[in-house]
């Protein structure tokens, strides 16, 4: 039966920074929709919500020689057990550990099928403390991987910091994850149309993220640090040798390359061709077409560690014809 | 009386079946012991109750026994009743008159999977990463595993049950005064459905990689049967144990475990393709014959002597979620994602 996929928005970010309250904020305003809420067994606060399912965050290793395939076991589990109820709803609204690691989430959702015939990953959202993310940023990797799968970035408690601090706080963000949608709040509060229904891993609204893709990527730093880079061309990019080229950098550099993204134009063929990646896992499709006279041209873009930005500039340029 | 799908009366009618609408989706479908009546686990949190005798009348639906979804059910090895999972926690205990007694409540946590054993009365549920056993008024727990259960079940003569895990299978010796260390079987990866085999001798799993795990209980050895396009999570045994049915393709599957078995060479493929995969197998529970329900909605009968397979329901866009036989193997509880619950009547 076909039936409309059920939007996943995943809340991330680290102990403390409001996920909770955003939560909240989200089931407590009027919108008239209904969402299942899945949080994590060491959620602090009450949730005010009729349909809550604790989640163990159980990480499971894909059996299928891919080193980074993890998925998330209980969340395959949870939407199956969801599916069963006769209560419908218009969303799910999953919170993971402040310690979480976004990948086995995305991931499952790009790997299985069930999952996939039945949800669809709508967006990523990660709340940063805007007073203890510097500090947080040392203490592991979990902050900054958590700011680098971001579609979107909830810079929190902006009164507990200065003018200063917080620019400093966003300039942070910005080396890791360029292409966020980042928005400035107190106590978690925005309007639910900056968070909700973004469709940031539908491949038909790639596009809508073009005005992001305008930088040109070149680095000249060598920190081992997570960062975002892009990369243009005006040149057709050849089917066969990009997709060789992408197959063999994904397995070899998966673990690395936490988000990929790419809207290609391909030589002789009348549409464009979207990309999305997470880690090895990939989804393509054809986009919209190519009006008459516009200029063809392509763009990628690549979040991950320890990015090296020439080799890919010409792993990239060996594509094109 | 016998089912004799030679008869052409299979080709040109569906069988006669009791339909009804319960607009909600059906996660389960069971037999009572004495097979007069027939339940169905709903996603409304109510068991529906029918007489197995589709002529006979059909009380009014119950209000709800579970808080959520019902999300397991199996006939009460222990009466003529039933006994049901729910995503509430609770484990019930129904009457046949639907009168429901509470034997365990685990809030905030589901309790996804059921296994009865006839002969000792007992039922073992999957709660969380940890499996339970109720045997006459007495709970016992089994675990923590690894992992959330995903499937159990009971070995043929009950002394013990198989838990499925991310890693593999643990088996736990039930009977004893005192928790006896488990044995564990190992195999990389998440197992999400178990099935015993009749005769005791073997495990299958389903997996989270398209394939299905057999070991073999006497020397510990195991075996991997690739190939399936999606997750196997219906398993079924023959109760000869010579054939085990799997989901997940387009015709009735059996792997032969009679002789040296499977190991090297094809499964059987028999009987008609249907339309999509089959979602849910349920082997005769005394004759060689097998139901499948497809993703489609098709309803298959099959027969692994004769190779043939007949229609019992076209397809109509709603999955087969759930499949069980009489005791007496002439009747079939059929359910779908729709909550469309048939009970089909296989005497002709």
């Amino acid at each position: 039966m076909a039936q409309a996929q059920v939007p996943v928005t995943v809340l991330t970010g680290y102990l403390g920074a409001g996920k909770t309250t955003l939560l909240n904020r989200i089931l407590s305003e009027q919108h008239g929709k209904k969402y299942a809420v899945i949080v994590n067994e060491f959620g602090e606060l009450g949730i005010d919500n009729d349909l809550v399912v604790n989640a163990d965050e159980e990480v499971f290793e894909m059996n299928n020689g891919c080193i980074c395939c993890t998925v998330r076991g209980d969340l395959i589990r949870i939407i199956e057990g969801l599916m069963k109820r006769k209560d419908k709803f218009d969303g799910i609204l999953l919170e993971t550990t402040g310690l979480a690691d976004p990948g086995p989430v995305a991931q499952t959702f790009f790997t299985d099928d069930e999952v996939k015939a039945r949800t669809r990953l709508d967006a990523i959202v990660t709340v940063v403390d805007a007073k203890h993310f510097l500090g947080q940023l040392e203490q592991g990797d979990e902050a900054e991987e958590q700011v680098a799968f971001a579609d979107v970035i909830l810079l929190n408690k902006t009164d507990l910091v200065s003018a200063d601090e917080l620019a400093k706080v966003e300039d942070r963000i910005r080396a890791i994850n360029r292409y966020a949608r980042i928005f400035k709040t107190e106590k978690s509060q925005i309007g639910l149309d900056a968070i909700l229904d973004k469709g940031a891993f539908d491949l038909k609204r790639i596009l809508e993220f073009e005005p992001d893709f305008l930088h040109h990527g070149h680095d000249h730093d060598h920190e081992e640090a997570v960062k975002s880079l892009s990369f243009s061309a005006d040149r057709p990019v050849d089917p066969d040798k990009f997709q060789k080229w992408m197959g063999a950098l994904l397995q070899l550099r998966g673990p690395d390359i936490f988000r990929s993204k790419g809207i290609l134009a391909i030589d002789g063929a009348p549409r464009r061709y979207v990309y999305q990646g997470v880690h090895m896992m990939m989804d393509s499709d054809w986009g919209s077409p190519w009006k008459d006279g516009e200029k063809r041209s392509s763009k990628l873009v690549f979040i991950g560690r320890n990015l090296d930005g020439e080799n890919l500039q010409r792993g990239f340029e060996d594509c094109l014809k | 009386m016998k089912l004799d799908l030679a008869n052409p009366a299979w080709r040109q009618t569906l069988p006669p079946a009791r339909s009804i609408a319960a607009d909600a989706p059906a996660a389960a479908s069971a037999f009572s012991r004495d097979g007069a009546t027939v339940a169905f686990a709903l996603g409304d949190g109510s068991v529906r109750l029918l007489p197995a005798d589709i002529a006979a009348a059909a009380p009014d639906a119950a209000p709800p026994l579970h808080g959520g979804a019902v999300l397991a059910l199996v006939g009460d090895p222990a009466g003529d009743g039933f006994i049901s999972g729910g995503d509430d926690g609770r484990l019930l205990r129904i009457g046949a008159d639907g009168t429901a007694t509470e034997l365990a409540n685990h809030k905030g946590k589901w309790v996804e999977h059921l296994a009865a054993h006839r002969s000792t009365g007992a039922v073992a549920a999957a709660v969380g990463k940890t499996a339970i056993v109720v045997k006459a008024g007495e709970v016992r727990e089994f675990g923590p595993h690894p992992s959330t259960v995903a499937d159990l079940d009971f070995s043929k003569d009950g002394s013990r049950i198989a838990c499925a895990h991310y890693g593999g299978v643990t088996v736990w010796s039930i009977g004893q005064p005192v928790t006896l260390p488990p044995r564990r079987f190992a195999w990389r990866g998440s197992h999400v459905a178990l099935r015993w085999s009749t005769d005791g001798k073997f495990i299958a799993t389903g997996t989270q990689e398209n394939d299905i795990h057999v070991w073999r209980m006497a020397q510990a050895t195991d075996m991997r049967m690739q190939g399936y396009p999606a997750k196997v999570k219906s398993l079924s045994w023959t109760a000869d144990a010579r054939f085990l049915y799997t989901s997940a393709q387009p015709v009735f599957t059996a792997w032969s475990f009679s002789g040296k078995g499977p190991e090297g060479k094809p499964p059987f493929q028999f009987g008609e393709e249907g339309a999509g995969l089959l979602a849910v197998v349920a082997a005769h529970p005394a004759a060689e014959f097998v139901a499948g329900g497809y993703d489609s909605g098709e309803l298959q009968l099959g027969d692994i002597k004769t190779r043939r397979s007949v229609a019992l329901k076209m397809a109509d866009g709603s999955a087969i979620t759930c499949l069980a036989w009489s005791p007496d193997g002439f009747r079939l509880a059929v359910g779908n994602e729709r909550g469309d619950l048939l009970v089909i009547d296989l005497r002709r």
